[in-house]
């Protein structure tokens, strides 16, 4: 039987991780470039007037490393899985001391931000103003106190004293990462290029000018988007083969001297790094605590040392950037092992708690890692710290919402979405709510403290048209009722949503309620707790408050109700947000979407970072509006 | 990490080597020999009776790829192969000693190979060996010049499987097993038996037969180019559903007739006659239920405000693309608004003629397993052929429909994505497919012709659509699920890598090397996590610490910190070995930063770590046995719960029979004051094919449906499409609206709407016709255009070119058609089946 040739199969169509097929893969080094496209498609009208886009910073791909040329496989079904990379995610960070959102929300509903902290500082004898605007007397503070500066909610792992003491040693300087980045001879960072004039650049900047810090493939970047000349990074990182996938700048650290940047890498490895002195130090290193993957990092709020990372296969885990690694062996032998042994038939049950492989109380506390928690088998996507700094919201591919009480290390909630994974979330501003983008297409509003028989999903936002990878809400339009919030997403598309309590159809009970101040309200404990021990003020009491709820939690632990998982809603009985806008703003994926006091940023899979300046004119209602 | 998987993927391209020449290459374990399935499968228990466990390449005789594929995806739906399986039910005048699994026993393994799956591996010559094959000859021998050489090559694994066998091979000959005529459902029913009774769990099936009897009524498949996989999958199961009906059919009269043979037998006539009607009345309707969905369409008149509704079956939904989209949002537009204005305007009853009218079509019954259409390929006018699109649409595990009529049952319906058909290449005309396939309890699978590899559950969505290789998932199969089935696969999915994380640590500590390999690791087999990339040159950075980090070494050296964790895992044998440090970095490390270290000392850390070694592989043996026995036992729990089922299943079919029976009695008795004066014609004829003409007045009209759309594109409205096509690039909803406007050409104005006797009663005449045009080929082939039909094997590239310029004019709408034809398939249908 005559058969026709058949035609080539797997046409070699090259494709460099990151970037998408089709676009030649760059073969030198390249800069970044700036435009600024002007016309209808690149601006969209929203309530409050006209978001023009300004620039559009096109960070350079960089090309693969000369020994590392990607292996290109030209058989599509490879099964060989693929390294994780991700698009371009900014940090972003003034150096001021005006905090980088509004402050109107903190006084109102969030009782414990930055005032009750500055009153803190004022009774231990430092000002809050210390810390961050000398560098030289910033080393004072020690890691202890430091816990205390933003929050008086108890410090994380407060209670356990082989936390403190470590970082005590030298208390006249903050301490810098070990290793030099320029004349490191690791092979995991292949090269660094400073900007050649940055320490002028550094000197000359406005005190209040937004850093940014950038990924985009196997580059990491540090840019001053205050600067004339932002095209050109501070600057720029190339590691041999891992992607950053992941960063985070701590607030309480920063000054003119010194910033504490951690990033987390597709290899499961992590660099803590100060850009000023270009030292870092490499955590985690060839995965000896865990090898998979770092998804997400954050500082945990009020801490100098401290931050977390989830693992993609599901664990969460709390490492000091200046201690050094060890190998890591689950502490609580009796949950983790026996589930080992038995394969399975004792359940593993990730839905009513999550398993502290390793607490922060542990006695072991010499070596990284301070805390391991395993919340399921499946990889974490994004978590999110609650303003308050109690509380943790967690999403990941099995599609779960889990919200959990990090202090405490518990599981206090967990939603389902409504199919698929969740792959991004986070919390208004004054802590009351959840929202959540996934693999549905949709939003999702949760509001955790609420209790049956209303459902803590408030509603869900249909307007994209594909997964969603980003959300955030606008602080600068939220107010105690009214909130806005933006996302972006695989489509392409961003959008801005606005809802207040008496907008959706909730039972009115349930609002009038809701509008209330949530001291009142005798429903959700954790965040109850939270209110009052702000509103008794003094950080001596605050404390010893967190002292007696950490023991007597330790206490009644055996007997706490389990948490049980709330079952889906169906979408007759949801109520249905619509967005108040949709609109295409990139030509690749959006990854990333941030808000700043005079714009609004958006970042791409393919490295464009896109500033949308707001509406110049307020109008007086608004106006009105943000000034009550 | 790194190393058990490369194991593994060594494992897989070394397959069946047991000559040895190749082994060398691997690591050298016994069961490095085993394939990656079977090593998946190495421990599964006994073999399953309902054939869950059987994952067998399908051989492909140039280009047969699309079949393969489709026929994988329908053999792994459980709802579809079981009820396959079941048909026709053992009817009451066979022998009964002659057991249904017995008579269905076709197959036969080539001499060549032997039954022993992990066996021998005795190099057996292909019964049917490919271009590509050069018989049994051994690679190896060969330098790797030519692509199936390579051992990481997909030829090459397909080649091995062929080698490695057994070749299962169905008998040219099919008698009348099932007491049917050869068909494409026998065919199919054949494939799944052979494979559910096979031995072995592994192997290659040839699919031929069942190849030339779909090929015999299809005759546009009747050559060897590249056809559409999608098309291949509507027209084999509405072929089923003919089959069934006319099978159906066939018996009832079969049981008429015996009846009346047999009139001294009153009372046992009727019992045989109740179960033939029997096996008609739960039987026949068995595909519709698994595959089968509802669409209305509610149309506006914008003239006179009234709406009316329709409603339509459907198989599959078609649905278009947008870039940088997902499939939940691509099934939304589907529902969307649409406008039926200019050459689509609406035939408004109420207000007579037509007028511009607002459209949107919601699923009213969903369906058990939904198959979604990606349309890929599109006709355009400036390349004047179908291009493919790679528009980027991504599609989640799970899903559900958010485009329902607020009367939908169960409108959440959960659905999980189980099979994926995939199209590799540039363009509609060349190509391959495959299908990754969710199997009950075996993870994912690809199955690439004769190659079955487990893939990671990752792999899944590799094929949006924007990755490089021109690989794009083309149909998806979402089967119903639940939700708290889904939480607790998710969940267990996770005790699964549990269970394979754990003996995994300590295979990374005991080859060092694999450290720096390429490192996928089983972990995350299961896992949608993408695999971290080692650093290669770890030694090298030892020395950083030589400038900042002595002082601090002898407090939080991970060397100091080793004793205690290494202690505790002799204490604990079984227990997951966490991974010491990389014994070469910690070296390296200390080298650096206290180089005066005594010879003792590294000596001490080298035995040290050879016992640390020792400790771990045994712990991971024990462990690995451990978890052989564990999970062998759950098999075999499993698998007494799926007899237990079964069983049930059984049970209850039988009381359905028993009722079924009885309704058939009723309306025997009826049939039998009409049909006395054999008021059908076919009646007396019996065969499937004569059966076919009293479809009209059947009520499931799949079958003539299809006919119908194959009268559409053979002799109707080449042209008219063609004018469809460039006043609306959204060829779906031309589609849609082609029906409206078919109807209107017809004069069959909408106002058969929710008339379904009048939908019959006009048609009919129509269907026949092209039904048993369809049914012979001699009479079909003047309707259709000639170049598909009589592109023989034999023709040359060049010969084909020029007969498709030839033909351009007639080819290119015909192609346009075949690919929208499930909603043109799905649009008809309207006429011929009532609802149920």
């Amino acid at each position: 039987m005559f058969v026709l040739p058949p035609p080539p199969r797997y046409p070699s169509q090259q494709g460099y991780n990151g970037m998408p097929a089709g676009q030649p893969v760059p073969m030198i080094e390249t800069n970044n470039v700036l435009t600024n496209p002007a016309g209808p498609e690149y601006q969209f009208l929203v309530g409050e007037g006209l978001y023009v886009l300004k620039e559009d910073l096109h960070l350079a791909t960089p090309p693969p490393h000369p020994s590392e040329a990607p292996v290109v496989n030209p058989n599509p079904l490879a099964t060989a899985p693929q390294p994780a990379t991700t698009g371009t995610r900014l940090s972003l960070i003034n150096l001021d001391v005006s905090p980088l959102s509004p402050a109107f929300y903190r006084t109102t509903s969030r009782s414990d931000g930055a005032q009750a902290s500055i009153q803190e500082h004022v009774e231990e004898g430092q000002s809050s103003s210390d810390v961050r605007e000398s560098s030289s007397d910033a080393g004072r503070l020690n890691s202890s106190e430091a816990q205390l500066v933003t929050s008086n909610a108890p410090a994380f792992g407060e209670g356990n004293s082989l936390l403190a003491p470590t970082s005590q040693k030298d208390a006249h300087k903050r301490r810098k990462p070990k290793n030099n980045m320029a004349k490191s001879s690791s092979s995991f960072v292949s090269r660094v290029i400073n900007h050649e004039a940055l320490s002028k650049r550094l000197q000359e900047r406005p005190r209040d000018g937004l850093f940014a810090f950038a990924n985009v493939n196997r580059a990491f970047q540090w840019l001053d988007l205050s600067s004339q000349m932002k095209a050109e990074y501070l600057t720029k990182i190339l590691f041999t083969k891992a992607h950053c996938l992941c960063h985070d700048v701590n607030k309480v650290t920063k000054s003119s001297t010194h910033i504490d940047v951690i990033m987390g890498f597709s290899t499961g490895e992590i660099i803590w790094w100060e850009p000023i002195t270009q030292r870092y130090t490499r955590l985690n290193k060839n995965g000896i605590v865990n090898g998979t993957p770092v998804s997400e990092i954050r500082w945990i709020p009020g801490s100098e040392n401290l931050f977390l990372a989830a693992h993609m296969d599901g664990t969460l885990v709390v490492y000091d950037k200046e201690k050094e690694d060890a190998i890591f062996t689950p502490e609580d032998e009796g949950t983790f092992r026996t589930n080992g042994e038995t394969g399975g038939t004792s359940s593993v049950n990730y839905s009513s708690q999550i398993h502290v492989h390793k607490s922060v109380h542990s006695k072991n506390q010499k070596t990284n890692p301070v805390a391991v928690w395993k919340l399921c088998n499946h990889r974490i996507n994004a978590f999110a710290f609650s303003p308050d700094n109690r509380h943790l919201a967690v999403v990941s591919e099995d599609g779960t919402l889990r919200i959990i009480d990090y202090l405490k290390e518990e599981l206090l909630d967990l939603f389902y979405a409504y199919y698929g994974g969740l792959t991004c979330v986070c919390w208004s501003p004054d802590g009351k709510y959840v929202v959540t983008g996934g693999q549905d297409d949709l939003i999702s509003i949760w509001c955790p403290s609420e209790q049956p028989p209303n459902t803590a999903l408030i509603a869900r936002g249909q307007g994209h048209h594909s997964w969603v990878t980003s959300v955030a809400f606008d602080p600068w339009r939220c107010d105690d009722r009214n909130y806005r919030f933006g996302s972006v997403g695989e489509d392409r598309r961003i959008c801005l949503w606005d809802f207040s309590v008496g907008m959706l159809h909730r039972p009115r009970a349930a609002s009038v309620r809701q509008r209330g101040s949530i001291s009142s309200r005798p429903g959700f404990v954790p965040l109850q707790r939270a209110d009052t021990s702000a509103t008794a003020g003094t950080s001596g009491s605050g404390r010893l408050r967190s002292d007696s709820s950490l023991s007597a939690a330790g206490a009644v632990d055996g007997e706490k109700e389990k948490v049980l998982p709330h079952p889906v809603e169906p979408r007759a009985t949801t109520a249905t947000l619509p967005p108040v806008l949709s609109k295409i703003v990139d030509d690749d994926p959006l990854c990333w979407l941030g808000f700043t006091s005079d714009a609004m940023l958006t970042s791409c899979k393919t490295g464009h970072i896109r500033t949308w300046n707001r509406p110049t004119e307020l109008t007086p209602q608004l106006e009105e509006k943000i000034d009550s | 990490m790194a190393g058990f998987f490369q194991k593994f993927k060594g494992a897989g391209s070394g397959t069946s080597k047991s000559d040895n020449t190749f082994a060398k290459n691997k690591k050298d374990e016994p069961q490095q020999d085993l394939t990656p399935v079977e090593k998946l499968l190495h421990n599964a228990g006994p073999i399953r009776e309902d054939g869950s466990d059987k994952f067998f390449g399908l051989e492909n005789f140039g280009n047969t790829c699309y079949c393969n594929s489709i026929v994988q995806a329908l053999y792994h739906s459980e709802h579809f192969r079981t009820n396959v399986v079941n048909y026709p039910p053992p009817s009451p005048w066979d022998d009964p000693n002659s057991v249904k699994r017995k008579v269905n026993v076709t197959i036969r393994p080539p001499p060549q190979a032997n039954g022993n799956a992990a066996g021998s591996g005795k190099p057996g010559q292909p019964p049917k060996p490919r271009q590509s094959f050069s018989g049994g000859q051994l690679a190896p021998s060969v330098g790797p010049t030519r692509p199936e050489d390579k051992p990481d090559s997909p030829e090459y694994k397909k080649k091995q499987a062929m080698i490695r066998g057994p070749v299962l091979e169905l008998a040219q000959e099919s008698t009348d097993p099932y007491g049917m005529e050869e068909c494409t459902f026998t065919g199919l029913k054949d494939i799944f038996t052979a494979l559910i009774d096979s031995q072995s769990r592994t192997g290659v099936l040839s699919p031929q037969r069942f190849l030339d009897i779909f090929k015999r009524n299809n005759e546009m498949f009747r050559n060897s180019m590249h056809q559409d996989a999608h098309e291949f999958y509507g027209i084999v199961l509405n072929d089923v559903i003919a089959n069934v009906e006319a099978n159906g059919k066939r018996m009832q009269e079969l049981a008429e007739s015996r009846r009346k043979d047999d009139p001294s037998q009153p009372a046992e006539t009727l019992s045989k006659s109740d179960s033939t009607a029997a096996t008609r009345a739960p039987g026949t309707g068995w595909v519709h239920d698994i595959f089968e969905g509802v669409l209305t369409s509610e149309t506006r008149c914008l003239t006179c405000e009234t709406a009316s509704q329709r409603d339509e079956t459907f198989l599959d939904l078609s649905i278009d693309l947008e870039e940088h989209s997902s499939v939940t949002s691509c099934l939304q537009q589907f529902s969307a608004e649409e406008m039926l204005c200019e050459r689509n305007k609406f035939h408004c009853d109420h207000c007579g003629g037509l007028q511009e009218a607002e459209k949107r079509m919601k699923v009213k019954k969903l369906p058990k397993v939904l198959a979604l259409h990606l349309k890929r390929f599109k006709y355009t006018e400036d390349y004047s052929r179908l291009q493919k699109l790679f528009h980027r649409v991504v599609y989640p595990y799970h899903l559900r429909l958010f485009n329902t009529t607020d009367d939908a049952e169960d409108p959440d319906r959960m659905y999980e994505l189980y099979a994926v058909v995939v199209h590799i290449g540039g363009n509609a005309y060349h190509g391959h497919y495959v299908a990754v396939i969710k199997t009950k309890d075996r993870g994912w699978l690809l199955f690439d012709d004769e190659m079955v590899e487990p893939v990671d559950k990752s792999f899944v969505q590799n094929f949006f659509g924007d990755k490089p290789g021109m690989a794009c998932a083309y149909v998806l199969f979402y089967q119903e699920t639940t939700f708290e089935k889904v939480r607790e696969e998710l969940d267990a999915e996770g005790v699964d890598q549990m269970k394979m994380a754990n003996p995994f640590p300590a295979d990374l500590a005991t080859s060092a090397e694999l450290v720096n390999g390429t490192s996928p690791a089983p972990l995350s087999k299961l896992n949608t996590q993408p695999l971290p990339p080692v650093d290669e040159n770890e030694t090298l950075v030892g020395l950083e610490h030589v400038k900042s980090a002595p002082t601090e070494l002898d407090v939080t050296s991970p060397i100091d910190a080793l004793p205690p964790p290494l202690s505790s895992y002799e204490a604990h044998p079984l227990v997951a070995a966490p991974p010491p440090p990389s014994a070469v970095m910690t070296k390296a490390d200390e080298a650096a930063t206290v180089p005066p270290k005594s010879k003792e000392e590294i000596a001490r850390e080298k035995k040290e770590q050879k016992a640390r070694e020792k400790a771990e592989e045994k712990a991971r043996k024990a462990a690995e046995k451990e978890q052989a026995r564990v999970a062998a036992k759950k098999l075999q729990e499993a698998a007494q719960k799926i007899r237990e089922t079964a069983r049930l299943e059984r049970e209850q079919l039988q009381k359905a029979i028993q009722e079924s029976k009885q309704m058939a009695a009723d309306e025997e008795k009826r049939n039998k004051k009409e049909a006395t004066s054999g008021e059908r014609p076919a009646s007396s004829e019996g065969s499937g094919a004569n059966g076919f003409l009293n479809r009209a007045g059947r009520t499931s009209k799949s079958m003539t449906r299809k006919s119908f759309a194959f009268l559409h594109i053979g002799q109707h409205n080449n042209s008219t499409s063609k004018e469809e096509d460039q006043g609306d690039s959204k060829a779906d909803k031309t589609d849609r609206s082609e029906a409206s406007d078919n109807r209107s050409d017809r004069g069959e104005s909408s106002a058969t709407e929710g008339n379904p006797s009048r939908d019959n009663d006009q048609p009919p005449p129509r269907q026949n016709g092209i039904s048993s045009a369809k049914r012979n080929p001699s009479f079909t082939l003047p309707v259709r255009p000639p170049p598909r039909s009589d592109t023989a094997p034999g023709s040359v590239e060049q010969l084909r070119q020029d007969k498709q310029h030839k033909e351009k004019e007639k080819e290119k709408p015909p192609l346009k058609e075949r690919f929208s034809f499930a909603l043109g398939r799905k649009k008809s249908s309207r006429f011929l089946s009532p609802l149920s």
